[in-house]
């Protein structure tokens, strides 16, 4: 029953994602992406291989559906995917896998979650941003994106986790 | 076993991020043009990076056989170089030759000198043409500044002379174009002053003018310039010596041309 929820209230985030992208550009300057937390709520023992195939697979759902360009959400979510074990093990602590639980924001706390969300949001941004300027922006605006990007982001994924992992 | 395994597992990993991010971009590249543009360039960076990476690991290790191939040609170079020094110094020689105005009926050999004694009474000079360049001995040694002196010995490829600042060597000289005969010879007190002697008590001679060698001589051309009067002096009340400075400037003698007569041993023979 757990699990149903669980997967139901992930394919329905997936869904808000591709929403959020279609319908509610707030300005070309902010990016809100729940991506980030969708990824650290996959369950605790799995692979980056398979993170990584997730991520992609993810990515390339969220851009198929969305006007965006194919390729650019799997090419930012993929590095995210590939350190998302090495976040969980710094930032929560080894303990956590040998005791076989899960991530839980009611247990671990608003902290802890916010840092490891703000280190994924943060890879999967400055990689979308990059790939998506393509070149053609300079630094400065980049930079501006990224960061209203983070303080958009980063609240917006710890609520998608607190659905997800409660 | 465990740690041979999880590198391994790191190994797939890192393999499949990089077919993942490999696919991303494909992706991407087709679904826009600027990203395609984008793509394109990063890759020909990426692509002329590695093989300007490679270039020059490769011209790294190649710098020793090319380093040894610049060694051969530096060689060959600087054998080129000191052929065509040769060949200057000779055409120099020979231009200095033509422009000396040196009466015709001598053979003249330009030389350079090889070593040159100036510290002695009887100092010497070496040049570095011998029998086989056609130097005989009692040929002149001249300058068209000066008399320098007169080979004494000949070697095959070098030739031994006396220089001026020998007290054995004695010119004729001439006071003026048509002035009084007198021998010249040196006063042992430098390298750039002789002495005219026996210059007759009755005779005086003017400071300033020009002596040249006589023509008095089977061994030396006339009228070659060797110095000028500097003033004369009396010496033992009986006769005049004459100071006189010389034109050539021992210190920095290098080269010189060998006068032979060819009728020396004609006019030796009929004077005896």
């Amino acid at each position: 029953m757990k699990n149903y929820r669980y997967i139901l209230i992930y394919v329905l985030m997936v869904v808000v994602q591709i929403f959020l992208v279609n319908f509610f550009p707030l300005s070309r300057y902010v990016l809100i992406t729940l991506l980030p937390a969708l990824l650290l709520a996959l369950p605790l023992d799995t692979r980056a291989i398979v993170s990584m195939l997730i991520a992609f697979a993810l990515g390339f759902v969220i851009d198929f559906f969305s006007n965006g360009m194919l390729g650019l959400t799997s090419l930012a979510l993929v590095p995210a995917a590939l350190v998302r074990g090495e976040v969980i093990r710094s930032v929560f602590g080894d303990e956590l896998g040998a005791r076989g639980d899960e991530l839980s924001l009611q247990r671990l706390g608003v902290p802890k979650m916010v840092l490891a969300l703000l280190i994924l949001s943060s890879i999967f941004l400055l990689v979308y941003i990059w790939a998506d300027s393509a070149g053609t922006v300079a630094f400065w605006p980049s930079a501006l994106r990224f960061l209203l990007s983070i303080l958009v982001s980063v609240p917006a994924c710890v609520f998608v986790f607190r659905l997800l992992r409660p | 076993m465990a740690r041979a395994g999880k590198f391994y597992l790191g190994l797939v990993t890192a393999v499949i991020f990089i077919l993942l991010e490999i696919a991303a971009i494909s992706l991407l590249g087709r679904s826009s043009t600027l990203q395609n543009i984008w793509i394109n360039r990063f890759s020909h960076n990426v692509m002329a990076f590695t093989w300007g990476s490679l270039n020059k690991i490769q011209s790294y290790f190649g710098l020793k056989e090319q380093n040894e191939i610049l060694a051969g040609k530096n060689y060959e170079l600087f054998k080129e170089l000191q052929h065509y020094k040769e060949l200057e110094k000779a055409v120099q020689a020979m231009a200095k030759l033509d422009s000396a105005n040196l009466p015709s009926h001598f053979n003249y050999i330009p030389a350079e000198v090889t070593a040159m004694g100036t510290n002695s009474r009887h100092n010497y000079i070496i040049l570095d043409k011998g029998s086989e360049h056609g130097v005989k001995p009692q040929s002149a040694i001249i300058t068209p500044n000066g008399v320098v002196g007169m080979v004494y010995a000949v070697d095959k490829r070098y030739s031994y002379g006396l220089s001026l600042m020998n007290e054995k060597v004695s010119v004729s000289a001439r006071i003026g174009r048509e002035g009084l005969v007198a021998p010249l010879t040196w006063d042992g007190k430098g390298s750039d002053h002789a002495i005219l002697k026996d210059i007759p008590l009755h005779l005086t001679v003017a400071e300033g003018d020009t002596i040249r060698t006589s023509g008095i001589s089977t061994v030396y051309p006339p009228d070659i310039p060797i110095g000028i009067t500097m003033g004369s002096r009396l010496i033992d009340g009986a006769v005049n010596v004459v100071d006189v400075k010389l034109f050539v400037d021992f210190a920095s003698l290098r080269y010189v041309i060998i006068a032979e007569n060819p009728d020396r041993l004609i006019i030796e023979e009929m004077e005896k």
